[in-house]
C-alpha cells in the first residue's frame, strides 16, 4: 500500500471557513472510498468535532496521544455514518504549546501507514499553531474569502509556506457570491489570483445551507440535494484526489425556478 | 582543492564567511565540514555571519549547516542573503538577517550605523543596486542602503526601504520608501504604480482614490515639495 498524503488547510485570517472545508473535504474523500482521518490542530479552541457531529464521542484527543496517555488508535473517532472516516480531536483544556511541529510529524508518520489522506485543520494566525499544522504537510491548501483583508493574510501565509519549503500551496476561494461579483461589488477570482499568483483548486459559492449543516454536525457534501455549494466541495475533493474537474459555472442563475427544476429532476 | 568554497574575513562582529553558490546541498555540507576542519584553529570560538548571496536555502538545510558549525563549537548568529525566503527561514531559526553587501551594523535593527564624515558610505561611493528577482508578499521586507530593483510584484503589506531609487518591474501595491536617508532626488518607478503608500525622503503620498484605470508605467518623484507621479519613459 502506498503511503498516505498529508494535506493542511490554513488561511492566516480566522473565520474564512477552514474548519467547514476540512470537515467537508474529509467527508467527501471518504465518500469516494478513501480512508481518511481529519486532525483538529486548533488546540484549546476545538471545533472540528462539532462540525463533523462527533463531539459527544470524544474520549482521548491529540494531546493525549502526544503525551502518551493513549495509543493513536484510541484517539481516532470513527464516524459511524460513513465507512473510512475518522477524527482526531484537539484538546480543549490545553494550548498550542502542548504540541510541537515535531510531534505533528511523528503522529502523521504513524497515520500515513494506515490511511490514504490525513487532513489537518490549522488554527488561524501565523504562530505556533500554524507551524504545527504545516510541519507534516505534503500539500497546503490556503483558504481565502473574496475580501481584501483575507487575501492580504493569505498572501502572508503563502510567503511563510514557501519559506517552510511546502511549495506555494493551492488556493480555495470560499464564500464567493456570484451576483455580487457580477455587479462589481466583490473581488472576483481573477482579482484574487492576480495578487496571490498561485493555482486555484476550489471555488466555493456562499450558501445559507452550509450554516445549517455546520450547526447540525452533518457536512453538506453528504446531502443528496442539488446544492451547488455541496457540488463545489465534492469537486474540490475530486481535484485533491487527482481528478481533473472543470470549475462550476457560477454565473448560471440559481433562481427559484431552476431550483424547482432541479428538485423535480432529482426525484424522477 | 584549487578553489575554495568559502571565504572568510573579519568584520566588527566576528567573522563573515562567504559561501559561493555552487554544489548541491549534500555536497556543500561535506566540503564545508572539510574546510571548517582545516581552519579549525583559526575559527575557534568565533561568532560567524554567513553570506549566502543568492543561494536558496530552506529551513531544514539551514539547520543542517548550523548543526555542522555547532558540532565544531562555532556559533552562527546571522545570515546574509539576497533571497527573502532564505532570510525568512533564517529568522525562523532565530538568526539575524541582512542583505548581502550590507554596511549596516549587523547587530542593529536594520538601521545604518551612524557614519560621521561621508553620508555616502565608507568608500565615498554609493553602494551598488540590489536586484531582487522575486515577488514580495505581505509581511516581507527589504531594507537596503542603495537602489533597489525588483523583478516581480510588491504586494500589499510588503515593504521596501532604500536610500536610493526603487524600480519595480511589476505591480507596486505595497509600501515603498525611496531616499530613506533624506535623498530628495530619489524616485520610485513601477509598471503599475498603485501603492498603499509612497515615501520619498520625508514626504508621504498615497494613491488617489479613483476608479481603476488602465495600468501604465509611472515614476514618482518630488516636484515642488511634494510627491507626484508621471508617465515613465
Amino acid at each position: 500500500m502506498s503511503e498516505g498524503t498529508v494535506i493542511t488547510i490554513t488561511s492566516g485570517k480566522g473565520g474564512v471557513g477552514k474548519t467547514t472545508i476540512t470537515a467537508n473535504l474529509a467527508t467527501a474523500l471518504a465518500m469516494r472510498g478513501h480512508n481518511v482521518v481529519a486532525i483538529d490542530a486548533d488546540i484549546g479552541l476545538r471545533n472540528l468535532d462539532v462540525v463533523m457531529g462527533l463531539e459527544n464521542r470524544i474520549v482521548y484527543d491529540l494531546v493525549d496521544v502526544i503525551e502518551g496517555r493513549c495509543r493513536l488508535r484510541q484517539a481516532m473517532i470513527k464516524d459511524k455514518r460513513l465507512e473510512g472516516l475518522s477524527l482526531i480531536p484537539a484538546a480543549q483544556t490545553r494550548d498550542k504549546m502542548a504540541v510541537s511541529p515535531n510531534d505533528m510529524r511523528l503522529v502523521c508518520e504513524q497515520l500515513r501507514e494506515e490511511v490514504d489522506y490525513i487532513i489537518i485543520d490549522s488554527p488561524a494566525g501565523i504562530e505556533r499553531g500554524f507551524q504545527n499544522a504545516v510541519a507534516p504537510a505534503d500539500h497546503v491548501l490556503v483558504v481565502t474569502n473574496p475580501e481584501i483583508s483575507a487575501v492580504r493574510d493569505a498572501d502572508r501565509i503563502i510567503g511563510m509556506i514557501e519559506a517552510e519549503e511546502k511549495g506555494p500551496g493551492r488556493l480555495i476561494v470560499n464564500r464567493i457570491k456570484p451576483d455580487m461579483v457580477a455587479r462589481g461589488d466583490m473581488l472576483s477570482i481573477e482579482d484574487i489570483v492576480e495578487i496571490l499568483a498561485i493555482d486555484v483548486i476550489g471555488i466555493i459559492p456562499d450558501d445559507e445551507e452550509i450554516l445549517v449543516s455546520t450547526n447540525k454536525g452533518d457536512p453538506l457534501v453528504r446531502g443528496e440535494d442539488q446544492n451547488r455549494t455541496g457540488a463545489a466541495l465534492r469537486n474540490l475533493a475530486a481535484r485533491v484526489a487527482g481528478e481533473e474537474v472543470p470549475f462550476l459555472d457560477l454565473k448560471a442563475k440559481d433562481t427559484m425556478l431552476s431550483r424547482l427544476r432541479s428538485w423535480v429532476g432529482g426525484r424522477s | 582543492m584549487d578553489t575554495q568554497l568559502t571565504q572568510i574575513k573579519g568584520i566588527r562582529d566576528g567573522l563573515l564567511m562567504t559561501i559561493s553558490s555552487g554544489p548541491p546541498h549534500d555536497e556543500l555540507l561535506k566540503i564545508l565540514a572539510a574546510e571548517i576542519l582545516a581552519k579549525s584553529t583559526f575559527l575557534r570560538n568565533s561568532r560567524i555571519a554567513l553570506e549566502l548571496h543568492v543561494r536558496k536555502m530552506h529551513r531544514d538545510q539551514l539547520e543542517d549547516i548550523l548543526e555542522l558549525f555547532a558540532h565544531h563549537g562555532l556559533t552562527v548568529w546571522a545570515v546574509l542573503s539576497k533571497r527573502e525566503t532564505t532570510r525568512e527561514a533564517a529568522r525562523k531559526l532565530g538568526l539575524a538577517t541582512r542583505l548581502p553587501g550590507s554596511q549596516m551594523d549587523l547587530e542593529g535593527n536594520g538601521r545604518p550605523e551612524p557614519v560621521m564624515a561621508s553620508p555616502k558610505g565608507r568608500s565615498g561611493r554609493p553602494p551598488n543596486a540590489l536586484f531582487v528577482k522575486e515577488t514580495l508578499r505581505s509581511g516581507q521586507a527589504i531594507d537596503y542602503e542603495g537602489a533597489v530593483i525588483i523583478f516581480g510584484d510588491v504586494n500589499p503589506g510588503a515593504e521596501v526601504v532604500a536610500d536610493g531609487d526603487v524600480i519595480v518591474w511589476g505591480k507596486l501595491r505595497g509600501l515603498v520608501h525611496a531616499g530613506a536617508n533624506g535623498n530628495l532626488k530619489a524616485t520610485i518607478s513601477a509598471l503599475d504604480l498603485t501603492p498603499t503608500q509612497l515615501r520619498i525622503a520625508d514626504q508621504i503620498a498615497v494613491t488617489p482614490k479613483q476608479k481603476r484605470r488602465q495600468p501604465m508605467p509611472e515614476t514618482a518623484a518630488i516636484r515642488g515639495g511634494q510627491i507626484v507621479a508621471e508617465e515613465w519613459h
